[in-house]
This record gives C-alpha cells, structure tokens and sequence, in this order.
C-alpha cells in the first residue's frame, strides 16, 4: 500500500516534470524504450555518503538504465555540496544532500530546476545492548516493543555535563558519557543534529532570539566529541569498526544499521549469535529530527533522474535494500525478516528544523 | 606503476571505446574477450604500502594477489612517510596505502587522493610491562591509570620502549593518551592541554620513561625481543595489544619472560588500519582489483585469521582470540578510546612532543671520510647533513632538533680526525654544517675506532641519564677487524645503539654485526643517503 502510494507520488512528480521540461521531453522517446534501446544518458553529480550503497546498487544501477539513465556520484558532505565553490565549480548536474533544510542553501549558489525529497530518515543515536540497556536502568530511554527510545534532553544533558558512564549504568566503564556526530560544517546528519540540540537547549524551535544564550552549551558540546568525520558514512563505518569502547554513541541515519544489516545476512547472523557486547542498536532520540534526502536537478536531464528516483521500482530498492522511508516517512511493506519490526511504523516525535539563517549562525560558531 | 594493470585496463579502454561507436557486434566480441581475460587486473602489478604491523597480513595478501593474476609489492612505512607521502605535491605512484591509523591520513592527505577507506581491523596502544616488574609494581589484576604509570617512571621504577610520537602511530597514540591523562580528561584529547604548563610536566615526566625508542612498531617489537634474548630485558613497551600478543607468542618460544598487558583504565588510542585506495588516474581495473582486494580482507574468511591474531574485528566478523588470562589479554574487552581533537591540533601536539617534551637525544654521527669517498660520496654526505642540520628541512619530516639536543660530529678515516660538538640551537647547527663542509675525503677507514670514541666523547652525558643516546656510523667500506669493541661497548654500560648507514659498496655485515650487538639497525643509504639518516633520527 505504501509503495503504491509513492507510486502514485512518483507519477505526479512525473507529470510536474513534463509541464516544466514539455517541450524538451515531449518528442522523445518514453523513458523505458530509451533504456531498452541502449540510449543511455549518463549524469554525474554529488550525493552524500550514506546513499552511496543505494546508487551503487547493481539493482540500482539496472533499474536506472530502464530509464535510459546513469548516475555518477562522487561522495561528498551535505553541507559541503551544496555551498563548496570547489564542488559546484565542477559543473555537477544535480546534487543530492541529506536535508531539506539545504536546498535553500543551495539556491543561493546555483540555479537549481527542481528540489524533491526522494527518501526519509530520521535521525538516530547508535549505541550498543548493553549501553542501552543501562540508559532504559538509568530512566533515561525506555524500550517500546523492540525500539528504544532515549529522551534527548537527558542525554545532552548528560554529554554536556560530563555525567560519568556509571551514572547512566555502566559501572565498568571509565571516562564520561560523549557521543560524536559529524562536522555540522560538512555533513548533514551533524548539521541536523546541531539543529536538535539546538532546539533542545531552547526549549523550542531556536530562533535568532533565543541563539546567543544556547550557543555557548551547543558549542561546548560539539568541542567535546573531538575531532569529527566529514560524512555519515564514515562515522558508521567508525561505529561498526570500532565497536563499543572505542564508539559508545554516534549520530547517524536511521537506514544505516538496517542497510548494514541487509548487505551481509550472514554476518548479522553471527552478530545475533555471539554473547558479547558488540551488537549495536538504533536509539531513536525523542523528540528527532528527519532527514530528507531532495533531490537537486541542476540540468534539465536530471529532471528525469529525479523522475526515475521516484518511480515504485527505485523506491522499494530503496527501501528493501537500504532501509529508507519514503517521501512520507512512512515504512514500505515486505520487509526482509532480518529487519522485520527494527524501525518504528512511525516516528512520533519530530522536531522541525530551525530556520537555515539559524542554521547558519550556528554553522559559524561550530566551524 | 599502477597504471601497470595495463593488459586488462587496455581491453577496458578498448570496450568503452567500440561501445561508443555502438557496434553490437563489436559489443559482443569485446565482452567475450574481456571474459576470456578473467576479468580486471590479471597480469598486472598492484603496489601497497604499509605500516609494519601490517607485515603480519602480507601472505594473505600475496596469496590473493597471486589467485588473482597481479604482481603485488607491498612497502612498509612509518605513519608519517606515509602521510608526507601524500602530501606530496605530485600524486605517490602507489595504489593502496594500509597505514596504521586513519588519524595520519586526516592530518596528511589534504590533497584527498586516497578513496574509499575502510578499517580492516582495530586495536588499541597499550603498555605491556614485564610480568616480575608488573608484579613489583603491585599491577597485577589491577585497575592501572596513567597517573599510577608517571607515580612509577618518576620513582625510578619503571622505563619503556615507545616509537617516536612525530614517526609512527603507536608512539604517536600513547603520547596522545599521556597529554589527555596529564590534563584530567584523559577520555578527550583536549586542545587546551596542549599549553597547559602542569599537562606538559606531567608528559615530560612520563617520557622520561623511555630508554629507547625507533620509527617503527613492528621494530620495536624486534628489539624487546632482542634484549630478552641477550639477557637484559626492558622493563616494558608501549604497543598495539595486537603486537604484544606476537611478542609475547615469540617470548613463549624462546623462553622469555612476559608481558603483562596494562590497559590504562583512563583510555587508549585504537589504530583502526584503513585500507585506501590511492587515486591517481589509474584504470578502471586497478580500481576494481583493489575493491576486490578490500572485500576479501573483509570477508569472513580473512577477518577470523585477522581477529586471531589477537586485532579486533567488527562485529559479526570473526570471533575474538581467546583471552589469555596469564598476561591479561583480553581482546573482547571494552576499552574506552580517546576522543582525539581535529588534525591541526594533533599536528600541533606531535610538534609539542618534538620540540619540548621528549627526551632529549644524544647523538653521535661517524662520517666516514676515508679515500673511497672522495667526489660523489663527499658531496652526498654534505647533502645529507645538509638537510640534518636545515632546522626547516628537519621539521618537514618532524625530525629537528632543539637546543635541549647534544650532537657529536666525528669524521674518521684510518683514525678519528676531529670531534665537533653542539646543540640543537640553529647557530650551533649552522656551525656544525660549516665544519663538516671542511672535511674532504682521504685516508684508511676504521668505524671502530669511531664507535669507540664516540662513546667515551658521549660519557658524560650518558652518565647524566637525561638524553635517548644513539651513534650512527656511515661507512662505504670495510674497516679492518676489530675484536675488542664488543667488550668495549658492553664494559660501556649504557646500552647505546649504534646505528649503520650504508653507502656505496659499504660492507653490510660489519655494520650488521654492531647493530646485532647494540640492538640498533642498519639503514640503507646507497640510493638516497638523506633519506637514511632521516630515518635514523627517528630511533632517538
């Protein structure tokens, strides 16, 4: 039901598509012949790291060419992409950050065709069982069903303030509580966290108001995780290597666990099968942020990869594989039983973003 | 010569180009014969470089290589050449870099040349002490902070081996959890403990602790090992709990004494060995030899053999090595890691280690001035000492001296002709460039005769106990037998290294055996005589 759904979103971007490119497209051939027939139009551009395994995706990669479309996309931060000169200087055709608070970013350093958001994902803190399970002792997170849901605030708080491990139930573990995020100057699931505390810190959506008195907390705070990753990716990559000692709490996608999951079955197998401590969960903080991953046509040819992106077929890879929400947010159906359950129907808690000028405040006090 | 995966990056180029012309027929015939081919990277030649701690992998490595078609050569490097090594302006003609840690390439590869990077395993740096000093020290099944490690080196209780912070990752990330320890957040590198003049005693005092280090981990390793075997044990040494595990496997064959495993309970420094592919325009098939490269060390397959060897792998690799409770091993323990600051700061503390709060060296330089190396020889050995004593030039490669530094210079021939001395003051080096500019080559050569003098010109010094003391001889030729030294240098005491660089046809074997006595090495200079005596600044 869901994936007609976004079918039929799919189509009515289609048809926004063609008013706005008609006379381009209307004497071409139909997308799916061009495919056939081996025309196929190659388009090149930036996309942030945690959709690198979605774009090279063999099915991806087939489904596109139906199309009649290649895509290319180098890695690069959200931030990065859509206000880089470097990066814009190299003529990319569309972009395709992590957040719709970015586009407007975007607009004012390029002329972009059309923006539309192609995936969902909330924001989340990975952690490991047995730290979650101490944070749900310590009151601070409760587990609902098989999610864990952490409050925010508490946890800030508790970053920010120092609190040791044993405090939030971990006697054995030294040191003090601290989390990492990526650099918000980079890379959008850093920049969409500084939007959360943010929030938190003012009790509210911050404003230009109430920016200078929580700045000093907020920059605290990111001053304390050390140094931070330029793309989500590789906080991940850090988290899973690294295990539990080295990364206790990190900022990531919601799809990230479930696309690791689903890359190496039997891997998770093993994961599921060892007694150790090494076996990592999504916290979903209460209230979150979501991330939504819009789509920059830049060219007009992009405009039918963006198309394409929102046809049944790209969504369901998107979601069977790589664990994305929808344009709604809402979860798609046949989940594969590894991840059957693993994420909330739905996120009730979700905090809009402050304004990009807030952002932007914030951007310069966190560089 | 990467691009040297030439024979199936050729055939690729070919299928790009007939697809262009859209030829179906031609299509299918470049496809069949891309097939035939075995697909990309047969034939080839695939260049690696490595931290030493990776040499463990390099059979598993090589037996991939050789399944799949490819001539791979793996050179092993300290962290910072790998890292200056990228900084470079000209792209290295190298594929993949495996350092130690990704930390050196977040500080050095600003011209981001290497590509999807991805840990093959982690481990962190931690402090293996002697099992009868562990007990002495009341350590055994005990929580250990760094403040208890400085209560032992300041008491006298305790020394080290530990590489050099500004040349290889190990030293580099203990020094790291010693200045956040000294400062009071030992989980976080604070940026502020870096000018904080009480973190900075607390660090100077916890390296006065070192008795030797070197550019190398794997090295390092090599030499606690050969002084176990010679009878003189260090007390301990700052390593990856991965290369403890391999001394202490070694130790158990040849009957020595353990290491038991401190894991400073404030926190560690995990080396996590990223495998990167290095971007230069290669072909397609060099690119997509290395993702195959990667994912095999990454298979399941792989990461049991690597996790047995005492690494930690990521969850649902591979099971742990089992703990080896005798030596408090224990591979599946949760060790809290080191918040580390952004790269600028770390660049910023390794210049703070080298420049005020390692210990200082005392070195001694033999230049063998002897007949043989009268033209290109000579003019070498000016170059080199040239980039020596250019304080600029030495802080490229981290390696300059300070004034707290004693340098000898004994030129030799048949005998030593004269001793220059000086600190590490830009006059004084300025002074010590000129004079050596004044030696000309001639005569006999006797390296003995300098290690001898060297030695008795350095007492002093050594007897003050505040300087990492090492002689270095460079010699092109062979000096005539010389019994008496070995008793010489032991009656010494002081347990200096002495050092080799070879140039020219220099024979090896003499310099080899000083080396195996003194539990030194011996640097190659014939190719690049700079290069080996900014190697061998970073044993001391």
């Amino acid at each position: 039901m869901t994936i007609s759904r976004r079918a039929a979103l799919g189509l009515g971007a289609l048809g926004a598509s063609a008013a706005v490119t008609a006379g381009a497209v209307l004497f071409r051939r139909s997308p799916a012949m061009r495919g056939v027939l081996g025309d196929v139009t190659a388009l090149k551009g930036y996309a942030g790291g945690e959709k690198m395994a979605f774009i090279e995706n063999p099915k991806t990669v087939k489904a596109l060419k139906h199309f009649g479309l290649a895509l290319t996309a180098d890695r690069a931060g959200s931030v990065d992409q859509v206000r880089d000169p470097q990066l814009l200087g190299t003529g990319p055709q569309f972009l395709w950050p992590s957040s719709s608070s970015l586009v407007e970013l975007a607009r004012r350093h390029v002329k972009v065709l059309r923006d539309q958001v192609i995936f969902n994902s909330p924001i989340v803190i990975y952690s490991w069982t047995p730290f979650a399970e101490g944070l749900v002792r310590a009151g601070m997170a409760k587990k609902e069903n098989a999610h864990y849901f952490i409050d925010a605030k508490q946890i800030i708080d508790a970053v920010i303030a120092h609190r040791p491990w044993k405090d939030l139930g971990q006697p054995d573990l030294y040191g003090t509580v601290r989390l990492i995020a990526t650099d918000p100057n980079k890379s959008n699931s850093g920049f969409m966290f500084a939007g959360l505390v943010a929030n938190l810190l003012s009790g509210d959506v911050a404003t230009m108001a109430n920016l200078e008195t929580i700045l000093p907390q907020l920059v605290e705070l990111f001053r304390g995780m050390g140094y931070k990753p330029d793309s989500s990716g590789k906080v991940f990559d850090d988290y899973i290597a690294g295990g539990p000692g080295a990364d206790p709490l990190v900022v990531g996608y919601e799809n990230q666990l479930v696309e690791w999951i689903l890359q190496d079955p039997d891997r998770w197998a093993r994961v599921e099968a060892a007694g150790g401590p090494a076996k990592p969960v999504a916290l979903y903080p209460r209230p979150t942020v979501y991330s939504a991953h819009p789509f920059l046509s830049l060219v007009p040819d992009a405009l039918r990869l963006s198309d394409a992106l929102m046809s049944a077929e790209l969504q369901t890879i998107g979601w069977r594989d790589h664990g994305f929400r929808g344009p709604l947010g809402s979860i798609g159906a046949d989940t594969s039983d590894l991840v059957k359950g693993r994420m909330p129907a739905q996120i009730a808690s979700v905090a809009p973003m402050p304004d990009i000028e807030v952002m932007l405040k914030i951007l310069d006090a966190l560089a | 010569m990467s691009s040297a995966l030439a024979p199936a990056s050729g055939r690729g180029t070919k299928l790009a180009a007939v697809r262009r012309r859209g030829s179906a027929l031609a299509v299918a015939f470049a496809v069949a014969a891309f097939a035939l081919a075995g697909c990309g990277g047969s034939g080839g030649t695939f260049h690696i470089v490595a931290g030493s701690e990776q040499k463990t992998f390099e059979p598993i490595v090589q037996q991939f290589c050789s399944d799949q078609g490819v001539t791979c050569t793996i050179d092993y490097k300290g962290s910072l050449d790998i890292g200056l090594m990228l900084s470079e302006q000209n792209a290295p003609d190298i594929d993949a870099v495996w350092p130690a840690s990704s930390l050196w390439l977040d500080m050095y590869d600003a011209h981001r040349r290497v590509k999807d990077l991805k840990s093959i395993a982690t481990t962190p740096v931690i402090l293996g002490v002697r099992m009868s000093k562990a007990r002495e020290l009341g350590w055994v099944g005990k929580t250990v902070r760094m403040e208890d490690i400085l209560a032992a080196v300041s008491a006298g209780k305790l020394t080290f081996l530990m590489t050099s912070a500004t040349q290889s990752n190990s030293g580099a990330s203990a020094y790291l959890a010693m200045l956040a320890s000294a400062f009071g957040q030992p989980d976080r590198l604070d940026p502020r403990a870096l000018d904080d003049a009480n973190a900075r005693e607390k660090v100077k005092a916890l390296l006065k602790g070192v008795v030797r280090s070197s550019g190398s981990s794997g090295w390092l390793k090599d030499l606690y090992l050969a002084g176990a075997k010679a009878g003189r044990p260090y007390d301990g040494m700052w390593n990856y709990e991965a290369v403890l595990k391999e001394t202490n496997d070694a130790l158990k064959g040849q009957g020595g004494e353990l290491l038991y495993a401190i894991y400073p309970a404030d926190g560690a420094t995990y080396a996590d060995a990223p495998l990167g592919y290095v971007e230069h325009g290669q072909d397609k098939s060099t690119h997509d030899f290395f993702d195959k490269l990667q994912a095999h060390m990454l298979s399941a397959d792989v990461q049991a053999q690597i996790a047995q060897s005492g690494r930690r792998t990521a969850p649902g690799m591979a099971r742990p090595a089992p703990a080896e409770p005798e030596w408090n091993f224990n591979p599946s323990k949760v060790v809290t890691s080191i918040a580390l600051p952004e790269p600028k700061v770390i660049g910023r503390a390794l210049l703070l280690y080298q420049e005020v709060l390692r210990r200082p060296s005392l070195t001694a330089i033999c230049l063998d001035f002897s007949g043989s190396m009268q033209g290109e020889g000579e003019k070498q050995v000016q170059a080199a000492m040239g980039t020596l004593f250019d304080p600029q030039a030495a802080s490229r490669s981290l390696i300059q001296w300070t004034p707290n530094d004693r340098i000898m210079l004994l030129p030799f021939d048949a005998s030593v002709r004269d001793v220059a001395q000086g600190d590490g003051t830009s006059p004084s080096q300025a002074r010590l460039l000129q004079w050596v500019g004044t030696q000309h080559a001639d005569g006999g050569t006797d390296m003995y005769a300098c290690a001898e003098r060297a030695l008795t010109e350095m007492k002093p010094y050594l007897d003050s106990g505040q300087y990492l003391a090492a002689v270095v001889i460079m010699t092109d030729g062979r000096s005539d037998a010389h019994d008496g030294f070995a008793d010489a240098w032991r009656r010494e005491g002081h347990d200096v290294p002495i050092f080799g660089v070879t140039f020219g046809d220099a024979d090896k074997s003499q310099l080899d055996e000083l080396a195996d006595l003194t539990r030194a090495r011996v640097f190659d200079g014939r190719d690049n005589l700079t290069e080996a005596f900014r190697s061998v600044r970073g044993y001391n």
